[in-house]
């Protein structure tokens, strides 16, 4: 097996008394979408928060490509290849869909040294990127602030894509979206897996997640309580992990 | 958001609320002009526009500021230790070039402090920039020593108070000022990092902007215009007094909001924030020359203030359906 694009060891993160999470080891490999699965406060945010730079960790070390990294903040995490979807989707309302999609890493050309936005370039690639992901937006010049839920989910998304990342995360996607905007997201999942990008899905939608993920992860009270292949593993069995039921969790939060 | 989008098209591009500031202004006018005969004087058009130049250079810093959800109300006793500084350099050898130079050199300096303690200390701007107010007040004191700076030389005048093919100086340094910053808001980078930090620091932090550099640069923007705001302000009246300054950020804020730059953040029109300080200008002497006394000067900024703010957060909250009737 190939070595893989991210691994995460034994993170722990803190706020403060409240340790969100602990000991955490985890690999995430190219070409595969990894599903994080876990109940509310589980940890799957402040997680991949760490791997986006939004967060530094309170212990544990992540290595990217064989190399370890420390990202102190999110644009370090942007330019190792790291893409997220932010669960609140991190979009500026004021600005256009446009602006948002180029946000902090705008294109520019340089007169007198002064860095000047190139507006068209911009606008031109995201016209390019919402045709892509067959996003309906009447008007991209429009305040992102007036867009509807799953429009706003297409501009996050254009984001990511935009980044040409080797991974991206996405934290619940689906949740506001209605059917057929859902079905596109799924299928873009599979298709940035399939172009070799290694994709992090979060969502509390088991179907969902065995339609697209291969490798499914658990997530309880801020460890990792499982990890299965999605091939190996059912509907029931991930409710159990996730509940605590199942015999396995129950070991686990016994020696502890 | 409208304002930002129009704004977006042209330096001087006007959405609704601006030009009914326009025409706030020339009613302004009219109402004066015909409440007293001192009034519509080109004497005292050149008193308003004299009277402006100082709150323009503040009100555009200010603008950049409240528009990242900032705010500074230190500016004036800022532009005193810039006029203190400026008058011992005048006051030694009267050198003009060094004279010219201390200005800005001290707003940039004490906009660095500002800066460190507002955004590197985390202290919330409102509260840090009140206590540093407090402490320059007694440095002003201190350095005064209770009494004015005043009969300053005139070499600094000689070069401010002349015009430049027929363009008077200040207007010219104005323009100047506002073209840059136009540019730099509407047409580079900043200017984006400026308005999503005002939108939301979190989220502009998780887009992978430097907020603690465009936050740290707005503050030194601001102090380096309130140190050119301070070299107008001794050239003009070639002294300094105690009390200096002390309405120029309850002044500047007012204009500010007055031309539609969101007190909350994230949205700003400088051509707003001229025309706003024209109006305010216009109505303090227009009401000074009706016999109210300037005493009652703050009054009309403080009201102005609560009626602009009292009316946006009415008009907010209020059904849509209300309002579209009310517009229709
Ligand atoms: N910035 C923060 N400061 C303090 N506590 C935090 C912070 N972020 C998260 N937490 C806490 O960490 C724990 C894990 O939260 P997290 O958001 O990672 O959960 P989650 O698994 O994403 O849940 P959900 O499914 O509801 O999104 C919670 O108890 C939360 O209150
Ligand atoms: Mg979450």
């Amino acid at each position: 097996m190939t070595e893989p694009f991210l691994v995460a060891k034994n993170i722990a993160k803190r706020f403060g008394a409240l340790t969100a999470l602990s000991n955490v080891d985890l690999e995430i490999r190219s070409g595969e979408v990894l599903a994080l699965l876990g109940d509310n406060g589980a940890g799957k945010s402040t997680f991949i928060k760490i791997l986006a730079g939004a967060h530094p960790p309170s212990e544990g070390e992540l290595v990217i490509e064989g190399k370890s990294v420390a990202f102190s903040s999110p644009k370090d995490a942007a330019s190792s290849g790291i893409a997220t979807i932010f669960q609140e989707l991190a979009l500026s309302e004021n600005l256009s869909i446009a602006e948002n999609v180029f946000l902090g890493r705008e294109l520019k050309r340089s007169i007198f040294g002064v860095p000047f936005l190139k507006r068209q370039e911009m606008r031109q690639r995201v016209d390019g990127l919402l045709k892509e992901l067959d996003a309906h937006i009447s008007d991209p010049e429009a305040p992102v602030g007036s867009l509807s839920g799953g429009q706003r989910q297409a501009v996050a998304i254009c984001r990511a894509l935009n980044l040409n990342a080797k991974l991206v995360i996405m934290d619940e996607p689906t949740a506001a979206l209605a059917v057929a905007e859902t079905r596109k997201v799924l299928a873009l999942t599979r298709r940035l897996a399939a172009r070799g990008c290694a994709v992090v899905l979060i969502s509390h939608n088991i179907s969902e997640v065995f339609e697209v993920a291969d490798r499914i992860v658990v997530f309880r009270r801020g460890r990792k309580v499982a990890e299965r292949l999605a091939a190996e593993t059912n509907h029931e069995e991930v409710v159990s992990l996730i509940t605590g039921a199942h015999p396995d969790v129950r070991a686990l939060e016994k020696t502890n | 958001m409208s304002a930002v989008r129009q704004s977006a098209n042209g330096v001087f591009s006007m959405n609704g609320r601006e030009w009914s500031l326009l025409v706030a202004c020339l009613l302004a006018i009219v109402i004066f002009s015909v409440a007293s005969p001192h009034y519509a004087t080109s004497g005292n058009a050149a008193t308003v526009l004299r009277n402006s130049v100082e709150l323009l250079l503040t009100g555009l810093g200010m603008t950049l500021l409240l528009a990242m959800g900032g705010i500074d109300v230190s500016i004036g006793i800022v532009m005193g230790l810039a006029a203190i500084a400026i008058g011992r350099v005048l006051g030694a050898d009267g050198n003009p070039a060094l004279a010219l130079l201390v200005g800005p050199l001290v707003g940039a300096l004490l906009g660095c402090v500002t800066a460190t303690v507002v955004v590197l200390g985390r202290v919330p701007a409102i509260v840090g920039t009140l206590g540093l107010l407090g402490v320059y007040r007694t440095a002003v004191f201190v350095l005064l020593g209770g009494q004015w700076l005043s009969g300053l030389p005139s070499s600094l005048t000689n070069v401010l108070a002349t015009t430049v093919l027929g363009v008077p100086v200040p207007a010219l340094v104005i323009a100047i000022a506002y073209l840059i910053i136009w540019l730099a808001l509407r047409r580079t980078p900043y200017g984006l990092h400026l308005l999503a930090i005002g939108n939301s620091e979190e989220k502009a932090r998780l887009s992978g902007i430097p907020v603690i550099k465009t936050r740290f640069m707005t503050f030194l923007i601001s102090g380096f215009l309130t140190g050119i705001a301070a070299t107008f302000y001794v050239a003009t009246y070639r002294n300094v007094e105690m009390t200096i300054g002390s309405t120029l950020a309850l002044d500047a804020i007012a204009a500010v909001i007055l031309g539609g730059t969101s007190i909350l953040g994230g949205k700003c029109s400088l051509i707003g924030t001229v025309l706003g300080v024209l109006l305010l200008r216009i109505l303090q002497n227009g009401l000074l020359l009706i016999g109210v006394p300037s005493l009652w000067q703050p009054v009309v900024t403080g009201v102005l203030i609560i009626g602009v703010l009292g009316f946006e957060a009415v008009s907010n909250r209020l059904p849509l359906g209300l309002i579209q009737r009310a517009r229709a």
